[in-house]
Protein backbone atom coordinates (compact mmCIF):
# COMPACT_ATOMS: atom_id res chain seq x y z
CA UNK A 1 0.00 0.00 0.00
CA UNK A 2 2.50 2.63 0.75
CA UNK A 3 4.45 1.60 -2.10
CA UNK A 4 1.49 2.11 -4.32
CA UNK A 5 1.40 5.52 -2.60
CA UNK A 6 4.77 6.02 -3.11
CA UNK A 7 5.07 5.54 -6.68
CA UNK A 8 1.78 7.32 -7.57
CA UNK A 9 3.67 10.32 -5.73
CA UNK A 10 6.76 10.11 -7.24
CA UNK A 11 5.29 9.28 -11.07
CA UNK A 12 2.76 12.58 -10.43
CA UNK A 13 5.93 14.72 -9.94
CA UNK A 14 7.92 13.55 -12.59
CA UNK A 15 4.62 13.93 -15.24
CA UNK A 16 4.14 17.39 -13.96
CA UNK A 17 8.15 18.37 -14.27
CA UNK A 18 7.95 16.57 -17.50
CA UNK A 19 5.05 18.81 -18.54
CA UNK A 20 6.36 22.16 -17.11
CA UNK A 21 9.83 21.49 -19.47
CA UNK A 22 7.90 20.43 -22.59
CA UNK A 23 6.09 23.60 -22.40
CA UNK A 24 8.30 26.03 -21.22
CA UNK A 25 11.62 25.05 -23.61
CA UNK A 26 11.31 25.70 -27.12
CA UNK A 27 10.79 24.04 -29.97
CA UNK A 28 11.29 23.99 -33.79
CA UNK A 29 8.79 23.69 -36.11
CA UNK A 30 8.97 24.17 -40.29
CA UNK A 31 6.11 25.63 -41.46
CA UNK A 32 4.19 27.24 -44.39
CA UNK A 33 2.46 30.68 -42.77
CA UNK A 34 -1.05 30.97 -44.72
CA UNK A 35 -2.01 34.03 -42.53
CA UNK A 36 -1.48 36.48 -40.19
CA UNK A 37 -4.31 38.28 -38.31
CA UNK A 38 -5.54 39.64 -34.97
CA UNK A 39 -8.40 38.70 -32.63
CA UNK A 40 -9.76 39.85 -29.87
CA UNK A 41 -9.18 37.67 -26.54
CA UNK A 42 -10.99 37.33 -23.28
CA UNK A 43 -8.83 34.98 -21.67
CA UNK A 44 -10.66 33.05 -19.02
CA UNK A 45 -10.23 29.66 -17.41
CA UNK A 46 -7.28 28.94 -19.61
CA UNK A 47 -5.80 32.53 -18.49
CA UNK A 48 -2.47 30.65 -17.51
CA UNK A 49 -1.86 29.84 -21.07
CA UNK A 50 -2.07 33.49 -22.24
CA UNK A 51 0.53 35.99 -21.70
CA UNK A 52 -0.18 39.51 -20.68
CA UNK A 53 -0.75 42.89 -22.87
CA UNK A 54 2.15 43.92 -24.19
CA UNK A 55 5.22 45.63 -22.25
CA UNK A 56 4.29 49.18 -21.25
CA UNK A 57 0.50 49.11 -22.00
CA UNK A 58 -1.99 48.76 -19.46
CA UNK A 59 -1.85 45.12 -18.61
CA UNK A 60 -5.18 45.57 -16.42
CA UNK A 61 -8.06 46.02 -19.12
CA UNK A 62 -10.27 42.49 -19.11
CA UNK A 63 -9.65 41.92 -23.24
CA UNK A 64 -6.86 43.11 -25.71
CA UNK A 65 -6.29 42.05 -29.21
CA UNK A 66 -4.03 39.26 -29.60
CA UNK A 67 -1.34 38.39 -32.82
CA UNK A 68 -2.03 35.11 -34.60
CA UNK A 69 0.42 33.13 -37.14
CA UNK A 70 -1.83 30.40 -39.24
CA UNK A 71 0.59 27.88 -40.84
CA UNK A 72 0.58 24.55 -42.52
CA UNK A 73 3.15 22.68 -40.80
CA UNK A 74 5.24 20.35 -43.23
CA UNK A 75 4.46 17.31 -42.16
CA UNK A 76 1.20 18.25 -43.11
CA UNK A 77 -1.22 19.31 -40.51
CA UNK A 78 -1.80 22.88 -39.41
CA UNK A 79 -1.15 24.53 -36.43
CA UNK A 80 -1.95 28.07 -35.23
CA UNK A 81 0.50 30.11 -32.96
CA UNK A 82 -0.04 32.83 -31.15
CA UNK A 83 2.18 35.70 -31.20
CA UNK A 84 2.63 37.42 -27.72
CA UNK A 85 4.96 39.48 -25.58
CA UNK A 86 6.28 37.34 -22.87
CA UNK A 87 8.15 40.60 -21.23
CA UNK A 88 10.03 40.18 -18.14
CA UNK A 89 7.82 37.57 -17.14
CA UNK A 90 7.95 33.24 -17.08
CA UNK A 91 8.74 31.86 -19.38
CA UNK A 92 12.01 33.50 -19.38
CA UNK A 93 12.33 34.37 -23.48
CA UNK A 94 12.56 38.15 -23.03
CA UNK A 95 10.39 38.98 -25.61
CA UNK A 96 9.53 42.96 -26.79
CA UNK A 97 9.20 42.17 -30.41
CA UNK A 98 5.91 41.06 -31.07
CA UNK A 99 4.78 43.62 -33.67
CA UNK A 100 7.96 43.32 -35.41
CA UNK A 101 7.85 39.57 -35.86
CA UNK A 102 4.64 39.88 -37.29
CA UNK A 103 5.94 42.07 -39.49
CA UNK A 104 8.53 39.02 -40.30
CA UNK A 105 5.89 36.31 -40.57
CA UNK A 106 3.48 38.58 -42.73
CA UNK A 107 6.16 39.12 -44.93
CA UNK A 108 6.85 35.10 -45.79
CA UNK A 109 3.28 34.28 -46.59
CA UNK A 110 3.14 31.97 -49.18
CA UNK A 111 0.33 29.61 -51.13
CA UNK A 112 0.38 26.11 -51.45
CA UNK A 113 0.62 26.92 -55.12
CA UNK A 114 4.24 28.68 -54.43
CA UNK A 115 5.28 27.79 -51.12
CA UNK A 116 7.63 29.03 -49.27
CA UNK A 117 9.27 27.78 -45.92
CA UNK A 118 10.40 28.56 -42.37
CA UNK A 119 11.30 27.54 -39.56
CA UNK A 120 9.04 29.10 -36.24
CA UNK A 121 10.51 28.62 -32.92
CA UNK A 122 8.14 28.45 -30.65
CA UNK A 123 6.77 27.11 -26.95
CA UNK A 124 3.72 26.06 -25.55
CA UNK A 125 1.05 23.76 -26.89
CA UNK A 126 -2.28 23.84 -29.17
CA UNK A 127 -5.09 22.51 -26.95
CA UNK A 128 -8.70 22.36 -29.01
CA UNK A 129 -10.32 22.20 -25.62
CA UNK A 130 -9.08 24.72 -23.75
CA UNK A 131 -8.45 27.22 -26.57
CA UNK A 132 -4.57 27.54 -26.06
CA UNK A 133 -1.55 28.32 -28.54
CA UNK A 134 1.89 27.58 -28.77
CA UNK A 135 3.62 31.36 -28.79
CA UNK A 136 5.96 32.09 -31.41
CA UNK A 137 9.31 33.38 -30.34
CA UNK A 138 11.04 33.95 -33.93
CA UNK A 139 11.07 32.96 -37.64
CA UNK A 140 13.63 32.39 -40.21
CA UNK A 141 12.35 31.48 -44.11
CA UNK A 142 14.19 28.27 -44.75
CA UNK A 143 15.05 26.29 -47.96
CA UNK A 144 12.11 23.91 -48.18
CA UNK A 145 10.03 21.24 -46.15
CA UNK A 146 12.81 19.06 -45.46
CA UNK A 147 15.13 21.48 -43.92
CA UNK A 148 17.15 20.79 -40.89
CA UNK A 149 15.61 22.17 -37.77
CA UNK A 150 19.22 22.70 -35.80
CA UNK A 151 20.44 21.37 -32.73
CA UNK A 152 18.44 22.83 -29.69
CA UNK A 153 21.42 23.64 -27.44
CA UNK A 154 19.34 26.00 -25.07
CA UNK A 155 17.28 22.34 -24.25
CA UNK A 156 20.23 20.34 -23.61
CA UNK A 157 22.21 23.12 -21.69
CA UNK A 158 18.81 23.59 -19.63
CA UNK A 159 17.93 19.84 -18.97
CA UNK A 160 21.38 18.52 -18.43
CA UNK A 161 21.84 21.30 -15.18
CA UNK A 162 18.58 20.24 -13.96
CA UNK A 163 19.31 16.56 -14.24
CA UNK A 164 22.84 17.83 -12.24
CA UNK A 165 20.69 19.56 -9.97
CA UNK A 166 18.46 16.73 -9.17
CA UNK A 167 20.99 14.09 -9.21
CA UNK A 168 23.32 16.27 -6.97
CA UNK A 169 20.15 16.14 -4.44
CA UNK A 170 19.43 13.15 -4.76
CA UNK A 171 23.28 11.70 -3.60
CA UNK A 172 23.01 13.92 -0.47
CA UNK A 173 19.45 13.30 0.82
CA UNK A 174 20.45 8.93 0.28
CA UNK A 175 24.23 9.95 2.35
CA UNK A 176 21.48 11.90 5.02
CA UNK A 177 19.69 9.76 5.25
CA UNK A 178 22.03 6.42 5.47
CA UNK A 179 24.20 8.23 7.94
CA UNK A 180 21.44 9.54 10.25
CA UNK A 181 17.48 7.96 9.53
CA UNK A 182 18.56 4.60 9.00
CA UNK A 183 20.16 4.09 12.05
CA UNK A 184 17.39 5.79 14.10
CA UNK A 185 15.25 3.90 12.71
CA UNK A 186 17.05 0.75 12.94
CA UNK A 187 17.67 1.31 16.70
CA UNK A 188 14.11 2.17 17.35
CA UNK A 189 12.98 -1.28 15.73
CA UNK A 190 15.91 -3.35 17.97
CA UNK A 191 14.17 -1.64 21.05
CA UNK A 192 10.54 -2.00 20.23
CA UNK A 193 11.83 -6.31 19.12
CA UNK A 194 13.86 -6.28 22.87
CA UNK A 195 10.36 -5.46 24.45
CA UNK B 1 7.52 48.51 -15.89
CA UNK B 2 6.25 46.77 -12.30
CA UNK B 3 6.78 43.25 -14.06
CA UNK B 4 10.63 44.64 -14.50
CA UNK B 5 10.32 45.61 -11.09
CA UNK B 6 8.94 42.41 -9.80
CA UNK B 7 11.40 40.91 -11.65
CA UNK B 8 13.90 42.51 -10.37
CA UNK B 9 13.00 42.56 -6.85
CA UNK B 10 12.32 38.70 -6.82
CA UNK B 11 15.63 38.06 -9.00
CA UNK B 12 17.61 39.90 -5.92
CA UNK B 13 16.27 38.20 -2.97
CA UNK B 14 16.90 34.84 -4.44
CA UNK B 15 19.97 35.70 -5.41
CA UNK B 16 20.70 37.36 -1.74
CA UNK B 17 19.77 33.86 -0.43
CA UNK B 18 22.29 32.19 -2.77
CA UNK B 19 25.23 34.66 -2.04
CA UNK B 20 24.60 34.48 1.54
CA UNK B 21 24.42 30.55 1.03
CA UNK B 22 27.61 30.42 -0.79
CA UNK B 23 29.50 33.15 1.43
CA UNK B 24 28.86 31.22 4.49
CA UNK B 25 30.37 27.83 2.88
CA UNK B 26 33.22 28.95 1.08
CA UNK B 27 34.39 30.74 4.47
CA UNK B 28 33.81 27.16 6.20
CA UNK B 29 35.58 25.36 4.12
CA UNK B 30 38.45 27.97 4.21
CA UNK B 31 37.90 27.22 7.81
CA UNK B 32 38.37 23.62 7.50
CA UNK B 33 41.61 23.88 5.30
CA UNK B 34 43.56 26.29 7.52
CA UNK B 35 42.94 23.99 10.93
CA UNK B 36 44.26 21.04 8.44
CA UNK B 37 47.29 22.81 7.74
CA UNK B 38 47.54 24.25 11.61
CA UNK B 39 47.84 20.64 13.02
CA UNK B 40 50.41 19.41 10.16
CA UNK B 41 52.18 22.42 10.56
CA UNK B 42 55.39 23.56 12.88
CA UNK B 43 52.47 25.05 14.78
CA UNK B 44 54.89 28.28 15.99
CA UNK B 45 51.30 30.36 16.49
CA UNK B 46 48.17 29.57 18.51
CA UNK B 47 45.37 28.06 16.89
CA UNK B 48 43.40 31.37 17.20
CA UNK B 49 45.92 33.44 15.92
CA UNK B 50 47.00 31.54 12.90
CA UNK B 51 42.83 31.37 11.52
CA UNK B 52 42.03 35.03 12.31
CA UNK B 53 45.28 35.68 10.40
CA UNK B 54 44.52 33.34 7.48
CA UNK B 55 40.75 34.30 7.07
CA UNK B 56 41.58 37.93 7.11
CA UNK B 57 43.77 36.79 4.11
CA UNK B 58 40.40 34.90 2.66
CA UNK B 59 38.78 38.10 3.40
CA UNK B 60 41.30 40.31 0.77
CA UNK B 61 41.28 37.45 -1.83
CA UNK B 62 39.88 37.40 -4.94
CA UNK B 63 38.01 34.13 -4.56
CA UNK B 64 35.45 35.84 -1.87
CA UNK B 65 35.06 38.53 -4.35
CA UNK B 66 34.28 35.79 -7.19
CA UNK B 67 31.10 35.17 -5.02
CA UNK B 68 29.83 38.50 -6.16
CA UNK B 69 29.50 36.87 -10.10
CA UNK B 70 26.14 35.42 -8.34
CA UNK B 71 24.63 38.89 -8.74
CA UNK B 72 26.71 39.62 -12.20
CA UNK B 73 26.10 36.17 -14.53
CA UNK B 74 22.08 36.62 -14.37
CA UNK B 75 22.52 39.53 -15.63
CA UNK B 76 24.46 38.96 -18.27
CA UNK B 77 22.33 35.97 -19.27
CA UNK B 78 19.24 38.12 -19.16
CA UNK B 79 20.86 40.43 -21.31
CA UNK B 80 21.89 38.27 -23.90
CA UNK B 81 18.46 36.41 -23.86
CA UNK B 82 17.36 40.02 -24.45
CA UNK B 83 19.10 40.89 -27.61
CA UNK B 84 19.34 36.93 -28.93
CA UNK B 85 15.07 37.27 -28.60
CA UNK B 86 14.37 40.15 -30.14
CA UNK B 87 17.64 42.01 -31.72
CA UNK B 88 19.36 38.96 -33.56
Amino acid sequence: MLGLIRWTFWITVWVLIAAVFHYTLPQVDIVRITDTYEKRIDPGENKLFWAQADIGTDGTVVNRDVFFIQTRRAKGDVMVYRNEDTGWRWPPYFKFDTSNLQAEAGDLKSSEAAPRYAAIKHYGWRNEFLTIFPNAISIRPVEGPDAAKGIPWVNIVILTLFAAVVYGIWVRWRRFRMARIDPTLEAIEDDFAEK
Amino acid sequence: MAALARLMVIGFIVLSVIYVCLSLYSRAVRKGKLRREWHEGPQDQSLDAFMDEGLEDYDKSLRRKLILSVYVIPVILVSVVVYLTNFA
